[in-house]
């Protein structure tokens, strides 16, 4: 293999916002690289602005006029003579033609090569992909086949029980669950009637459905030299409408010699689009350890954090390094955890609420710190959380000894943090924690939304908290009401202090 | 003195608040050193313990969040229970409610319409914002009886949407 060319970097852009793109930041600080950063009409007061050398306004707030816009942030990266872009997770980090135009333009793209993202970025071609060099993938069919054939391929290739999916999909619409053979010609029937009502488009294909499965996923580095190693597993089954919501290095499920299956198999997948640079193999695992490729997330993930807590590494620092030419840090594949960390996704939402999210201006911020504790968060005190982005305020990650400290860890975490001005799920990862299913490691990723409720494991509260309460909410009202007639002495009114009460109170709702 | 009733999670409380402070819980003497932090944020030392809580109150609700768990109840003053006593119980479950927007967002669904009854929890609205979808439900039964957005209106904070009676 020809020795790649090194290539200097000096500046880095970071096309992303919030906690991910003060991340970056802070690793390009560690290595003396200079950043810029890039933001919206809605973030000039964001963290990611504040930290950076340079910042470049690339529009209004809605993603598609701003982060999103290829043309400005590649303008902005010539305007300051940016080396290269790291482009965090979501908005443009998975876009092939974004890392084409960086390529094209003379700017290192900090991530994959665009065939890589494409390849991977597609359900079909990512399946072909990976089944070619022997990774297994969920058994199921291509889209597009007809009755007879798809009947034909459920029953003697992919078994029961399978799922009827429609290639338009969405919201489970078109969905069939079927656990028989002879109930499988009238579901197809009625799946592909609803997709064709729903979507205008009744092409189904049939997948092996995969039950109590276990998310979990390998993270990925690979460097130009041809060298291919993973970084262990991630455990991410602690999810809600398909959005994860707690994850954790290692897995409970797993053991070495597990590990050492599915990281072989991890890497293989990598090597069949010629990965280069950090990426993750999300995995399904069955309750008889059996694992299946589900795809490939081509970029940094939310939840690194985890993986560099146990590793030793600086994920965002190998990024760098890989992109500059060089030789990545770890030199094999990482087949031993040093002890345990947990992340908790800390979003603006309200678990009293059904999750609702929530906005405001974060008037209150105390902020968890520790042994053991790590906290990154793109938010401040008088900081204003805005409609226009997703509502993760920030991320709680905590390592022990082994998951038995890493949880108390959390626990002690999440009671001292403190954020006031908007709702958060802070509430939600204490009971979370509280629960002897996520104690035992038990739990599948139907776990939260079939099994969890804010109220199922609270333990009864006793009288005393019970009278804590009752004294903490009567002094609140003590003082609202005294803060109320202050008002009126002070300025020595003529109506009557109970007018102004009953104004004040009126005013106040 | 100040009198108050106070029920948290249906349990009730008698606490009187003198001039100078001192409280007292169903008669008795409590060792009480409560700390404002920030306009809902309290330190409070009960004797030797040290508690850290938020509190809340929206339309008469008291809220208190203290060491992971939420406790909800009322406050009443004297001239509130005078009022209490009065009043017949009717309670929530009549008059007219309001389903407002909680946040600027996008209308995707309204999957009733007006004249429909709907049951407690039902979804009435689907609204999209900070890239999710989230249902609005229906507190309690009622019959739909004003919609005033449509599905695909970008809507502000506080927006009227659904009113049941």
């Amino acid at each position: 293999m020809n020795e790649p060319v090194q290539r200097k970097i000096n500046k880095i852009l970071i096309a992303n916002r919030g906690e991910i793109a003060v991340r970056v930041i802070r690793a390009c600080r560690d290595l003396g690289i200079a950043t810029v950063a890039v933001y919206s009409d809605a973030d000039r007061s964001a963290l990611h602005v504040r930290f950076a050398d340079e910042a470049i306004h690339i529009g209004a707030p809605p993603p598609r006029e701003s982060y999103l816009r290829a043309e400005k942030i590649l303008e902005a990266a010539k305007k300051t003579g940016a080396d290269a872009i790291h482009p965090g997770y979501g908005f443009l980090s998975e876009r092939e033609y974004f890392s084409q135009a960086c390529q094209d333009e003379g700017i290192i793209f900090i991530g994959p090569p665009p065939h890589a993202i494409a390849t991977m970025g597609d359900k079909q071609s990512a399946r072909t992909a990976v089944k070619s060099n022997g990774v297994p993938v969920v058994p199921g069919t291509e889209p597009g086949l007809g009755d007879e054939e798809l009947s034909h391929a459920a029953i003697n290739e992919v078994g029961f029980p399978l799922l009827i999916k429609a290639t338009a999909g969405g919201g489970g619409k078109g969905m069939r669950v079927v656990r028989r053979a002879e109930d499988f010609g009238e579901a197809l029937a009625s799946a592909r009637r609803e997709a064709e009502n729903a979507f205008g488009d009744g092409t189904v294909y049939v997948e092996k459905l995969i039950e109590g499965a276990r998310h979990i996923e390998f993270q990925i580095l690979a460097d130009m030299h041809g060298n291919t190693i993973h970084c262990g597993e991630r455990e991410c089954s602690i999810q809600r409408r398909h959005q994860k919501l707690v994850e954790e290095a290692p897995s409970p499920f797993m053991d070495p010699d597990l590990r050492k299956r599915m990281g072989e198999m991890a890497v293989k997948a990598a090597e069949s689009v010629g990965y280069v640079n950090a990426g993750t193999i999300e995995c399904l695992v069955d309750k008889d350890k059996n694992f299946y490729f589900l795809e490939m997330n081509t970029r940094l993930q939310v939840e690194h954090p985890v993986t560099e807590l146990v590793y030793g590494l600086d994920l965002v620092k190998e990024q760098i390094r890989i992109a500059r030419g060089r030789r990545m840090g770890p030199t094999g594949s990482f087949l031993e955890p040093n002890g345990w960390a947990m992340e908790c996704r800390i979003n603006a939402e309200d678990p009293y609420s059904n999750f609702m999210p929530s906005i405001g201006q974060i008037h209150t911020l105390l902020v968890p710190t520790g042994p053991g504790v790590r906290v990154d968060s793109g938010v401040y005190r008088g900081y204003e959380i805005s409609p226009y982005y997703d509502s993760m305020i920030a991320k709680l990650i905590c390592w022990g000894e082994d998951r038995a400290e890493a949880m108390l860890r959390m626990r002690r975490a999440l009671s001292e943090y403190t954020i006031m001005g908007v709702k958060h799920n802070i509430p939600f990862h204490q009971n979370l924690l509280n629960s002897f299913s996520f104690m035992a490691g038990k739990f599948d990723t139907k776990w939260v939304e079939e099994h969890f409720k804010m109220d199922t494991y609270e333990e009864d509260p006793d009288e005393s908290d019970l009278e804590t309460a009752a004294i903490a909410a009567t002094l609140h009202a003590h003082r609202s009401r005294q803060l109320a007639s202050q008002v009126v002495t002070r300025n020595e009114r003529d109506t009557s202090n109970w007018k102004w009460l009953s104004r004040w109170e009126r005013m106040t709702r | 003195m100040t009198k108050y009733l106070t029920t948290i999670n249906g349990k009730q409380f008698e606490i009187d608040i003198d001039k100078e402070g001192k409280v007292t819980v169903n008669g008795e003497a409590r060792d009480i050193n409560f700390l404002p932090l920030s306009p809902a944020l309290y330190n409070l030392l009960i004797g030797t313990k040290s508690h850290d809580m938020v509190v809340d109150e929206r339309d008469g609700e008291y809220q208190v969040m203290m060491g992971g768990k939420l406790y909800t109840g009322e406050v009443l003053d004297e001239r509130a229970q005078l009022l209490a006593s009065t009043r017949t119980g009717a309670g929530a479950s009549s008059g007219e409610i309001s389903i407002k927007s909680p946040m600027p967002g996008l209308v995707v669904a309204i999957p009733v319409s007006e004249g429909q009854e709907v049951k407690g929890g039902q979804t009435v609205i689907i609204l999209e914002s900070m890239k999710m979808q989230n249902e609005l439900k229906a507190p309690r039964d009622g019959v739909v009886s004003r919609i005033n957005a449509a599905a695909g209106q970008s809507v502000e904070q506080g927006k009227l949407l659904i009113t049941i009676v």
